[in-house]
C-alpha cells in the first residue's frame, strides 16, 4: 500500500473527506435558499412592528451568501479537519512506524499535503458549483468564467491554508495546538495588515473573497494576480520550512 | 560539548562486520543525561540483549540508533544505512482504521516495493496473527499490537532489528509468543533487544550490554558473564539443628561465606566449585547431619546483573 493510498483511506475511513464535503455541500445549499427568501424569513421570525425593506435578491446574493458561510465554517471545518490529519508526531509510536520506514520526510509531507489541499480545494468547489446551479434555479443566472475563476481562486486559497496547517503542525505537535496555530497563521494577518489600505489585495483572504466579488462584478481577473503570486508563494515557502522542522524533530 | 557525530563502522576481532559502534554518546535532556558516555559495539549476526532497570537509557540508546533522536555528544558509526535497520517500539501503535495485513503491506511498501506482496500474509502468518490479518487493528490487544509490529518489523528483511522491550508487558503465553519469532531470527539477522525481564534475554540472547545510569557497565558474551560474575552457591537443607554443620562448613578454606537462610537450611559461597564437590559430603558426615537435600544454584542473568549493579 503506498502513502497515497494510505492518505485515501485515512480520508474515507474517518469520515474526514466525506464531512469535509458534506459541510461545504450544506453551504451551497443554504446560501442561495438563505438570499431568495430572506424576506420570508425575517418575516417568519416577527419584527416587532418594524418593517425591513429587502431588496429583490440578485444573482450574486446567492454567491455571497454561500462565501460568507464558507469564509468562516468551512475555513474552520478545513484547519481542523487537515490538522487532525497532518499532525504528524501527535502519536509517537505511530510516527515512529511512518518516520523509520519512509525514504524522506518530504515525501511524507507532501503526499500528504497534496492529499488535504486537494480534498479542501474539492470541497470548496463542489459547494461552490452546488450553490452556482442553486442560485440559477432560485435566482437567476450567473456568468459561468466569473464563477469558475472565483472556484478556482477559492481552491487556490484553501491548499494556502493547508499549508499553513503544516508549517503549523512542525512546530507543535498535538492536533489541537495545530489547529490554533495555523488558526492564527491564516487569520491573524488577515485582520491587521490587511486593513491597512491596499495591502489586504496582496494578501491571500483576498482570494477567498473573490467568488462573491467576481460574480458581483466589483472585480476581475487581474485584480488578483498580485495575490496569487503571494498566496502560492507563501505555501510553497511554508512547505519548504515544514519539511525540514519535521524532519530534524526527535519523536 | 562536541555535536555527535555519525561514521561508518568498522570490522570485529572475530573478522565479523560491525554495524553499531557507539563511543562516548550522551544525551542531554536538559540538565538529566539519559546516555553518559555509552560504549556500544554490535558486530554482524549478534542477538544483543540490552538489559537494564526502567529508566536506565535503553529506549534513547536504541532511538539514537535508528535515527528518531539525535546523541547530543560523541561518536556513533553504522556499518549499514538506516534503510536497513527496523525498529520497533515498546508499545507500538498504528492507525486504527487500517487493517493488519494493510499495515503490514503499507511497510513493505515503504521500505522496499519490489518485496512480494505474498510476504505480508506469510509474515502475519509467522507471527501468529494470521487469522486477524483482515481485522481492523484498532480492536487489537496489546499482544496483537506486539505481534503485528514484529511482522511489520520482519517484513522489510531488515539486516539489523531494533526491539524495544518487546514482550515486557504480555503475560507468559503472550511474551512466548513474541519471543519466539525473534528467537528464530538467530543467525538470520543481527538484533538488538532491549529488556528488563532478565530471563527474556538470557532465552535470545548470545551477548549483552548491562545498561545502569545511562552507562554501559558490562558487554560481551553471555556465557563470559555467568562464568565470570556468578559466585558459585550451593543450598543445603537439614532436618533439625543446623549450628554443628555451619562450624564444620566455616572451617573448610574452599568455602567463603556460610549463611542460614531459614531454620534447618544453609546457603555456601564456595571458590572453588571442584573442591566442594568432593567436600561437601564429608563436612556434612563430620557434622552428624541429617540431610534432605543439596543442591548447586544455577549461574543465572538476575544473580549476575544483581552483582554488577549492587
Amino acid at each position: 500500500m503506498s502513502l497515497w493510498k494510505l492518505e485515501l483511506l485515512r480520508l474515507r475511513r474517518t469520515w474526514r473527506g466525506p464531512g469535509l464535503t458534506v459541510v461545504f455541500l450544506l453551504f451551497g445549499v443554504i446560501g442561495p435558499l438563505t438570499a431568495r427568501y430572506i424576506e420570508e424569513i425575517l418575516g417568519g421570525l416577527g419584527t416587532g412592528g418594524v418593517e425591513i425593506v429587502v431588496p429583490p435578491p440578485v444573482p450574486a446574493d446567492g454567491m455571497a451568501q454561500y462565501l460568507g458561510n464558507a469564509q468562516q465554517v468551512g475555513l474552520l471545518a478545513v484547519i481542523a479537519v487537515a490538522a487532525g490529519a497532518l499532525s504528524f508526531d501527535g502519536t509517537a509510536d505511530i510516527a515512529i512506524f511512518l518516520r523509520t520506514r519512509v525514504s524522506s520526510m518530504a515525501r511524507l509531507v507532501l503526499t500528504r499535503y497534496a492529499v488535504y489541499a486537494g480534498v479542501s480545494a474539492a470541497a470548496w468547489a463542489a459547494g461552490s458549483l452546488l450553490a452556482w446551479y442553486e442560485t440559477w434555479a432560485l435566482i437567476g443566472g450567473l456568468p459561468a468564467d466569473r464563477v469558475l475563476l472565483g472556484t478556482f481562486l477559492g481552491g487556490v486559497y484553501f491548499a494556502f491554508v493547508v499549508a499553513m496547517v503544516v508549517l503549523a503542525s512542525a512546530v507543535t505537535r498535538g492536533a489541537v495546538g495545530t489547529m490554533f496555530l495555523a488558526f492564527g497563521i491564516v487569520v491573524v494577518p488577515q485582520i491587521t495588515v490587511g486593513l491597512v489600505g491596499g495591502v489586504g489585495e496582496w494578501l491571500p483572504g483576498h482570494l477567498a473573497a473573490s467568488l462573491g466579488a467576481l460574480t458581483a462584478e466589483a472585480t476581475d481577473a487581474g485584480d488578483y494576480v498580485r495575490s496569487t503570486l503571494v498566496t502560492v508563494g507563501l505555501s510553497a515557502a511554508a512547505l519548504a520550512a515544514a519539511v525540514p522542522l519535521l524532519d530534524r524533530r526527535e519523536v | 560539548m562536541s555535536p555527535a557525530s555519525e561514521a561508518a563502522a568498522g570490522v570485529a576481532a572475530d573478522g565479523r562486520p560491525v554495524l553499531v559502534t557507539a563511543r562516548g554518546v550522551r544525551k542531554m535532556y536538559g540538565e538529566h543525561a539519559a546516555l553518559d558516555g555509552v560504549d556500544v559495539t554490535v558486530a554482524e549476526g549478534m542477538v544483543y540483549g540490552l538489559v537494564g532497570p526502567n529508566g536506565s537509557g535503553k529506549t534513547t540508546l536504541l532511538s539514537i540508533i535508528a535515527g528518531v533522536r539525535r546523541a547530543t555528544d560523541g561518536d556513533l558509526a553504522l556499518g549499514l544505512p538506516r534503510s536497513r535497520m527496523a525498529l520497533l517500539p515498546d508499545t507500538p501503535e498504528f492507525e486504527p482504521w487500517l487493517t493488519a495485513h494493510e499495515v503490514v503491506d503499507l511497510a513493505r511498501h515503504l521500505v522496499d516495493p519490489s518485496i512480494p506482496r505474498e510476504r505480508v500474509g506469510e509474515v502475519l502468518v509467522d507471527a501468529g496473527i494470521g487469522e486477524s490479518m483482515h481485522r481492523r487493528c484498532g480492536g487489537f490487544s496489546r499482544g496483537m499490537l506486539q505481534r503485528l509490529g514484529v511482522a511489520a518489523t520482519l517484513v522489510g528483511e531488515p539486516e539489523l532489528l531494533l526491539m524495544d522491550e518487546p514482550a515486557s508487558a504480555l503475560d507468559p503465553a503472550g511474551r512466548r509468543e513474541v519471543l519466539n519469532p525473534i528467537a528464530r531470527q538467530r543467525g538470520r539477522r543481527t538484533v538488538i533487544f532491549s529488556s528488563h525481564i532478565l530471563a527474556d534475554v538470557q532465552e535470545v540472547c548470545d551477548t549483552i550490554g548491562i545498561m545502569q545510569r545511562g552507562r554501559v557497565i558490562y558487554e560481551g558474551s553471555l556465557e563470559e558473564l555467568l562464568i565470570g560474575q556468578a559466585v558459585p552457591t550451593y543450598y543445603v537443607r537439614l532436618r533439625g539443628d543446623e549450628s554443628r554443620a555451619r562450624a564444620e562448613f566455616e572451617r573448610e578454606p574452599w568455602v567463603t561465606g556460610v549463611e542460614v537462610v531459614a531454620p534447618g537450611e544453609l546457603r555456601l559461597s564456595v571458590s572453588d566449585l571442584p573442591a566442594a564437590e568432593q567436600g561437601i559430603a564429608g563436612a556434612l558426615a563430620r557434622a552428624g547431619a541429617s540431610v534432605v537435600r543439596v543442591y548447586v544454584e544455577e549461574a543465572s542473568l538476575e544473580r549476575a546483573f544483581l552483582e554488577l549493579t549492587s
